[in-house]
């Protein structure tokens, strides 16, 4: 059953809009894709590589500026400035990443922390950026309007997901998981910990800065006050609560992280108290998360020894 | 036995949704039946959760009026709330949600920042919007025609500051703001104007929801000014009078009107003698008491600030659909340029070629025993 989850969501995605395809549920699902694959993003760097970061959301506001600032000033379709991103966010994870990947847990977390705060108040600083008011008239992706972009995005965030879920399995893959289980006997083994921590890094990044453009066209106005910590905090609350290094449990916690606040909005000023106390039932029930990793384990029965062999 | 049942699900699923129901893609749109709706985005949580009420509020009382002389067109009015919640992902979901639920008037909008984004979503479903508190330059500046500020805007309210400032003989001006659109708009205005005055002046930014800004009082107050201006929000407002006070500032403290709100004295501690540039409120509108009694009938609260602005806004809306003799987007757009001073609280309205108000501004403020009152009418 575990090969067909992957298309039976994206069948779902792909369906919703036949069935109700008003602004404001287009808006909901286009907004939950985009958080999706954040989520997926952020998956590579706390869930596969142990490394948690508490800034993520500062890669996304680095591609949702660039191609903001790149399309308006320029007149550029937003198609055009996806290798500059894609450039720019490299440059930003290895920035970040080459001086604060040689500490580990706490006091990297502060200084992601640290990091996604410096990005925004920049952001809210420099009059390139626009300032508190960020950009404005950012040109969508212009596919059959709000129905067609939102495909574009189940699209880009399909891939994406199927992506991580694939490096998952990588050489590289194995090598983040042995990072997170135990750092020290990776290196013992031959892991370069600090290249492959690094490479977490920007692959987080060019999936963040991905999500950034997505969000970018969506809105059409990139403002720092969409980059705040809380952004980063929900992220890091759909990875745990989807369940830490699985792709599947990702995609279900960034789902009900970004739709469970629109489904209680009748609920008006309650809303988030709703939200919070939904999160604490689901945490206590289902600490491992709502579709956790199921770990192979290894293989300990003793292979049957061959007689004449030499191991 | 697995993969075939949920295969033969999945195509039951889509094949039921895909017929079954007309409001997507493939379905026909909704006709306009039913009451005429009114949409209103305005922060209901978050740190400006404490207008929204009020907005509501002024909102939904002229609503009932409207509705109690027979509605418009022959149809009910209803008002559609939704929070905004000051930031710009929930207020383009708001403003979206809006437009689904078939509003064919925006009267919503008060942090700017988060009301920018969502006018886009509202000019392409060609529904106006009359702003009633939001008014950042910004908002002008996008050039949409579908939008109006019955608010006046950042110019006007550093011009009513100013005047003030150079009333009261101040030598040395501190603006502060909060690094918010809406804030530093009228910081950097107030700015320029003070050095065409030939005051010295110097501009701060403050990162808005901190809980100290010991080091900003300390940097500020070695500038010796004489006159500091607040524009940004109550939280912070409160805060900044209190820790300006506690460092030994006896001197002119002036907020813009988004710290115009009871809870900045209740913040500060008492913040008696602060000066406010603000728009029109009830307790500050003369022959305004009928209005005000109504409003707390109706509601068992004190109309805040912003509640004339929104009462107002809905007033204009239905006015412009009357003339208009419709709901459609376009033509109330040309009603509403057409008005000619029609009565609202901040004077007779007529909007300018820049959709903003051609006249009536802004007046000057006191806290007195924790409440606002008129200080000076600049007039």
């Amino acid at each position: 059953m575990g090969r067909w989850v992957g298309p039976a969501g994206l069948l779902v995605a792909v369906a919703i809009p036949f069935v109700d395809a008003s602004p404001y549920t287009l808006n909901v699902l286009t907004t939950a894709a985009i958080f999706v694959m954040l989520a997926a993003g952020l998956n590579i760097v706390v869930g596969y590589c142990g490394l948690l970061d508490l800034g993520y959301v500062a890669f996304m506001a680095v591609g949702a500026y660039t191609s903001g600032i790149l399309s308006t000033a320029f007149e550029l379709p937003l198609l055009y400035t996806i290798p500059a991103v894609l450039v720019v966010a490299v440059l930003a994870a290895l920035v970040i990443g080459a001086p604060t990947l040689r500490l580990r847990s706490d006091y990297l977390a502060i200084v992601t922390l640290g990091f996604g705060e410096i990005i925004r108040i920049t952001a809210t600083n420099l009059d390139f950026t626009g300032g508190p008011t960020g950009i404005f008239g950012i040109p969508g992706i212009d596919v059959g309007g709000p129905a067609g972009f939102y495909f574009v995005c189940v699209a880009v965030v399909a891939l994406a997901v199927l992506g991580s879920a694939r490096l998952e399995r990588s050489r590289l893959g194995r090598a983040w998981m042995f990072i997170r289980e135990d750092e020290d006997a990776a290196e013992a083994m031959g892991v370069n910990t600090y290249r492959v921590k690094l490479l977490a890094y920007v692959f987080g990044a060019i999936w963040g800065a991905s999500a950034g453009v997505l969000f970018a066209a969506h809105l059409s106005a990139v403002s720092p006050q969409s980059f705040v910590f809380l952004q980063s905090a929900l992220v890091l609350m759909a990875v745990v609560l989807g369940g830490m290094g699985s792709a599947r449990g990702v995609v279900v916690g960034a789902v009900v992280i970004s739709v469970v606040p629109e489904v209680l909005r009748d609920l008006g000023a309650f809303r988030y108290v709703f939200f919070g106390v939904v999160l604490v039932v689901v945490m206590v029930l289902r600490p491992q998360g709502l579709w956790p990793v199921r770990r192979r384990e290894p293989e300990r029965v003793d292979a049957p020894v061959q007689e004449g062999v030499r191991v | 036995m697995q993969r075939s049942t949920l295969l033969l699900a999945g195509t039951a699923l889509l094949t039921s949704l895909l017929t079954a129901c007309s409001g997507g893609l493939l379905g026909s749109e909704k006709a306009a039946e039913g009451p005429i709706r009114i949409g209103m985005a305005v922060p209901l949580s978050g740190s400006s959760a404490p207008i929204g009420p009020n907005m509501k509020n002024g909102a939904q009382l002229a609503v009932d009026e409207i509705n109690a002389q027979g509605g418009l067109l022959g149809r009910e009015l209803e008002l559609d709330v939704e929070d905004e919640a000051c930031d710009a992902t929930s207020a383009v979901a708001a403003a979206n949600k809006l437009v689904s639920a078939g509003a064919v008037i925006s009267v919503g909008g008060y942090c700017s920042s988060a009301t920018l984004p969502t006018l886009p979503v509202f000019d392409k479903a060609d529904i106006p919007m009359i702003i009633p508190a939001a008014n950042s330059e910004q908002l002008v500046q996008q050039k949409l025609r579908s939008v109006f500020l019955i608010n006046p805007t950042g110019a006007q309210q550093s011009e009513a500051a100013i005047q003030f400032i150079r009333k009261r003989q101040a030598r040395t001006v501190a603006v502060l703001d909060d690094n918010t659109s809406y804030s530093t708009d009228i910081a950097k205005r107030t700015t320029e104007l003070a050095k065409q005055a030939g005051i010295t002046v110097t501009n701060t930014s403050v990162t808005p929801g901190e809980s100290d800004y010991g080091s900003t009082v300390t940097k500020v107050l070695s500038g010796n000014p004489d006159f500091v201006y607040w524009t940004g929000y109550f939280q912070e407002g409160g805060l900044l009078v209190d820790q300006f006070r506690r460092a030994g500032y006896a001197k002119d403290f002036m907020v813009a009107d988004g710290s115009v709100d009871p809870s900045l004295a209740s913040i500060a501690g008492g913040a008696d003698g602060v000066f406010a540039t603000m728009t029109q409120t009830p307790d500050t509108i003369e022959g305004a008491g009928d209005w005000i009694a109504k409003y707390r009938k109706a509601f068992n609260a004190e109309p805040g600030p912003y509640s004339t602005q929104s009462y107002d806004a809905v007033r204009v809306a239905a006015e412009a659909i009357k003339k208009a003799q419709t709901t459609d987007g376009k033509k109330v757009v040309e009603a509403l340029e057409q008005l000619k001073d029609f009565p609202i609280f901040s004077g007779p309205l007529t909007f300018n070629d820049r959709h903003t108000l051609s006249q009536g501004g802004f007046q000057i403020l006191v806290v007195k025993g924790g409440k606002f009152v008129l200080q000076d009418s600049l007039r």
